[in-house]
């Protein structure tokens, strides 16, 4: 009985799967440096919150897009799972901080809008609006009474995106948006 | 898929394949219904499923590649060697294929230039255009606004640079009344409030300055900017020193904060939004249109191949029966009735397997009726050849050529030849050195020749060998391909007629010696009585005359009485006195009492030592050898070198034994005219026979169960042939008799 393998050789086989998750591991239109520079946290009260300073890329295609009228939307994903010996780590908190820049045309300005609240910031240019974008200051993110025995392991990572898009456009496109981009997790032991 | 019989495993094996792909597909699509509505749900857990539905869509069309690549090169395999029904499906393949694939190019073309153009449309250089201007007009009507606050602000602040402290706040107050202005104060070094005038009452304290707001203050330069609310409310934000010039030392500056009003800033928000809305679909304007291409191509392939998968799984299904029933049918061709095919389904096709089944059932019946007519035929075939071959009686099937096509063992038999390996041989090339089959042979030849079918008569056949009359009878037999074939039974009757002269004979003697002897004796006391009464008292010439007379009157009486006696001898059936004897013992006996006979005969004996005794009446058998040793001499009067063998001879016959026993000469032999009638009673050549010698002879040996045969030597001189059973069992049982017609046909 003959298999699929003798049809299609392997090396096709995984050149096609690579292929296909490109558009998620590198995007050409978000070039540049993302990453969370730093994280901490702090104790206050039995709340943990979080500070981080995060570097997002900047170049003239994003500036273009802006001023085209695109959203970027920009994430911070936060895990802090209780470290386990002999088996997977335990979720105990999976936060999403997500914000949104847009550029105002009539007014000529940068906004920074967060997207759970509906607070809005106005930025003259851009650099301000990134720094402040990538500046999180007392995020509270967990509460002394989730935390039980044991060491638990806090991570960041930040994504962005081009956002706004209808969720069905969103289906449609999501193997030629190259508008994706997430950075490496931060990770740090949390001090119980 | 045919054989005597389609198993169970092939026909399962495709169907549990057929579910378990409807299954996978079926899973397949509820796979995709339910990741597109979790999409659409929740696009931030779609973005994660990404790469999963590309991949499920990708091992989709791979699977889908390795099926039909399978599929397509089996039925590339079988069209090549011509395996029934692959051109069929080859055909049906290229119909529906072409039936599924050609709409769907045409769909898939028409949509991706519905799309094109659709999405282009979207994007109008008379929309972008609009927009712009909206734009700008929106700018500019705000750009009026900012400026006159712009520019009443920096007047303000000049004007206050010489007030007091009370002034200040008082005027702030005031302006900020006048001006409708939301907030406004003035700030001293290190951003320290000097005064401050508020629209909300609730509030005491100026919101906090921005950054670059301080930085161009600081410079001494007059700030203002636009600044877009989250309600869509416009704030115009206003600063200015109270003077430009550096080299005074006084860091006081002021801050107003403007409200748009609402209309404008509606107005303003909506040209915002649409041109936002714009831009956003403008940047997507190439990656929708390629996703959408993508898509289409991908589901346009999906259902390409799945369609001609399908049309190859569907030819296929179509033609499995076709290819059983040409199977089948070849199957039929070798002779294997036995082939079932299996029920396709209830449509006209399975009507036809259906058909072909009940053809094959009923083919199948017929051969086993055949098969068993056959053998029935060959049973009676073989009966037939086992009654033929017991049969005495002669068949011959001859054709219009006279080719032999059976022929049975009592038919050579009887005309003296051996018809075993005829079969295939015309009768007439197998008449050389056989007389009597000669004459048969003319005699079939005259009446075919006369054209004569159906004919019943006595054929006299006369031959050195004897003469033979057969009662013979011919029947035309149509033959299969409509030659006509003679079917001839013929019986030797010779020994039949033969004994009813025997018997007629008998009841003559029989008759003779009650009508003659009786009389005989009264003639003769009568004719004694006469001389005696009258001889002495007649003159002796007259005496002379009566004795005379009546001496030949007792004489010929006397002559008369042992031809009567004689004929009583041979009409008479004494009881028989069976003993054991030596039958050799008696040949010498015999011998020796006619050597002093005629000093001039040689008589030699030739006995077989095998035969030790046999079970006869002893005296008839010495009259059986008296008879013919005496017809012997007769035979040999007035030769030269006469001489007479007697020879004894063992034979048997499967359990029957026989003694042979021969007496010949040398002297002229029988006469060929008589040969057939020497044993009837007055047949004889000699002038003082009586003809009744040989006649007795062979009735003794009837009566002994034996046979006795006559012919003449090939080197001259008669020969008799006598034969007994040694045992008085054999002489009687049924059996033997046929044994002895064995014997008899050896013996000639």
């Amino acid at each position: 009985m003959l298999r699929a393998g003798q049809f299609i050789p392997r090396w096709v086989l995984s050149s096609l799967i690579l292929a296909a998750c490109a558009p998620v591991a590198y995007a050409d239109a978000l070039d540049g440096v993302l990453q969370v520079r730093s994280a901490y946290v702090s104790v206050e009260g039995g709340v943990f919150s979080l500070h981080a300073r995060i570097d997002y890329p900047v170049n003239p295609v994003i500036r273009d897009a802006l001023h085209d009228g695109v959203t970027l939307t920009v994430e911070l994903d936060t895990r802090i799972e209780r470290e386990r010996r002999f088996w997977f780590n335990a979720d105990v908190v999976e936060l999403m901080l997500r914000r949104e820049l847009d550029y105002h045309a009539v007014s000529d300005r940068y906004l920074v809008r967060d997207v759970r609240t509906g607070n809005q910031k106005s930025f003259a240019t851009l650099e301000e609006a990134l720094t402040d974008l990538g500046t999180v200051e007392d995020w509270p993110v967990l509460t002394e009474p989730q935390l039980a025995e044991g060491s638990y392991r806090i991570s960041v990572r930040a994504g962005v995106r081009r956002g706004r898009l209808p969720a069905s456009l969103r289906a449609l496109m999501f193997w030629t948006d190259d508008w994706h981009r997430v950075s490496e997790w931060y990770t740090w032991l949390l001090p119980v | 898929m045919v054989t005597a019989g389609v198993t169970d495993a092939t026909k399962t094996k495709p169907r549990w394949r057929a579910v378990a792909l409807v299954v996978l597909w079926a899973g397949v699509g509820v796979g995709a219904l339910l990741l597109l509505a979790k999409s659409v749900q929740n696009s931030g857990e779609f973005s994660r499923l990404q790469p999963w539905i590309l991949l499920l869509n990708l091992i989709g069309v791979i699977a889908l590649l390795a099926l039909l690549a399978r599929k397509i090169t089996q039925l590339v395999r079988d069209y090549r060697a011509h395996v029934p029904g692959s051109r069929l499906t080859a055909r049906t393949v290229a119909i529906f294929g072409a039936l599924v694939v050609a709409p769907l190019l045409i769909v898939y073309l028409f949509s991706l230039q519905f799309l094109n153009r659709g999405i282009d449309s979207w994007f109008h250089v008379e929309v972008k255009q609009g927009l712009n201007d909206a734009l700008v007009l929106s700018r500019s009507a705000l750009d009026l606004r900012v400026r006159e606050y712009s520019r009443h602000t920096e007047n303000l602040a000049h004007s206050l640079l010489d007030a007091s402290a009370e002034d200040v706040a008082h005027r702030v107050y005031e302006e900020r009344r006048a001006t409708g202005a939301l907030e406004m104060a003035v700030f001293g070094a290190h951003e320290r409030v000097i005064a401050v005038s508020l629209e909300n009452p609730l509030e005491s304290l100026p919101s906090r300055p921005p950054a670059d707001l301080l930085r161009q203050v600081g410079e001494r330069r007059a700030y203002v900017s636009l600044e877009p609310q989250a309600g869509g409310e416009y704030l115009i934000r206003t600063a200015a020193p109270f003077t430009e010039n550096p080299s005074r030392r006084d860091d006081r500056y002021l801050i107003a904060i403007y409200e748009v009003p609402t209309q404008l800033a509606a107005l303003s928000e909506a040209v915002q939004h649409a041109y936002s809305q714009y831009g956003e679909l403008a940047a997507l304007r190439e990656p929708l249109k390629s996703s959408f291409r993508l898509t289409l191509t991908l589901v346009l392939l999906l259902a390409m191949l799945a369609a001609i998968y399908g049309a190859i799984f569907s030819a296929q299904r179509l033609v499995r029966p076709v290819q059983d029933l040409i199977e089948g049918t070849r199957a039929v061709g070798k002779g294997d009735f036995g082939t079932r095919l299996p029920l396709p389904s209830r449509d006209e096709m399975g009507f036809l397997v259906h058909s072909f089944n009940d053809m094959t059932k009923r083919l199948r019946r017929a051969r086993e009726e055949a098969t068993r007519s056959q053998h029935v035929v060959e049973r009676e075939r073989e009966r037939l050849a086992i009654i033929l071959a017991r049969l005495t009686t002669g068949v011959v099937v001859v054709d219009r050529e006279l080719t032999v096509s059976i022929a049975n063992q009592a038919a050579g038999a009887i005309l003296g030849t051996d018809l075993s390996a005829a079969t295939g041989r015309a009768l007439p090339d197998l008449t050389a050195g056989n007389e009597r089959l000669g004459q048969f042979v003319a005699a079939l030849a005259v009446r075919f020749a006369a054209g004569r079918g159906e004919w019943r008569e006595q054929l006299d056949l006369d031959s050195a060998s004897g003469r033979c009359i057969l009662m013979c009878a011919c029947t035309p037999q149509p033959g299969a391909d409509g030659e006509v074939g003679y079917v001839i039974v013929f019986d030797d009757i010779t020994t039949l007629l033969q004994a009813q002269r025997d018997a007629a004979w008998g009841e003559v003697a029989r008759r003779l010696a009650h009508e003659i002897k009786n009389p005989l004796t009264p003639i003769q006391l009568s004719a004694e009585l006469m001389r005696r009464r009258f001889l002495a008292s007649m003159p002796p010439q007259d005496a002379e005359v009566l004795e005379r007379a009546t001496r030949t009157i007792v004489q010929q009486v006397q002559t008369m009485q042992r031809m009567v006696n004689a004929f009583s001898e041979y009409a008479r059936a004494p009881e028989m006195r069976i003993t054991r004897f030596s039958l050799n013992q008696l040949a010498g006996e015999v011998a020796d009492l006619y050597r002093p006979h005629d000093a001039r005969v040689e008589i030699r004996l030739e006995l077989d030592e095998r035969i030790d005794g046999i079970e006869a009446d002893r005296g008839r058998v010495r009259q059986i050898l008296n008879n013919l040793v005496i017809n012997a001499l007769e035979a040999l009067d007035g030769v030269a070198n006469p001489r007479l063998e007697i020879k004894t001879r063992f034979e048997q016959g499967g359990d029957a034994k026989y003694a042979v026993v021969t007496v010949c000469d040398n002297g002229p032999g029988f006469q060929r005219e008589l040969l057939s009638r020497v044993f009837d009673p007055y047949v004889t050549s000699k002038p003082k026979g009586t003809g009744l010698g040989l006649a007795i002879v062979k009735k003794i040996v009837e009566e002994h169960g034996g046979r006795v045969d006559a012919d003449n030597r090939p080197e001259g001189g008669g020969r008799i042939r006598v034969v007994l059973p040694v045992t008085d069992s054999t002489r009687s049982g049924a059996g033997a008799r046929d044994r002895r017609g064995e014997l008899r046909r050896e013996i000639v």
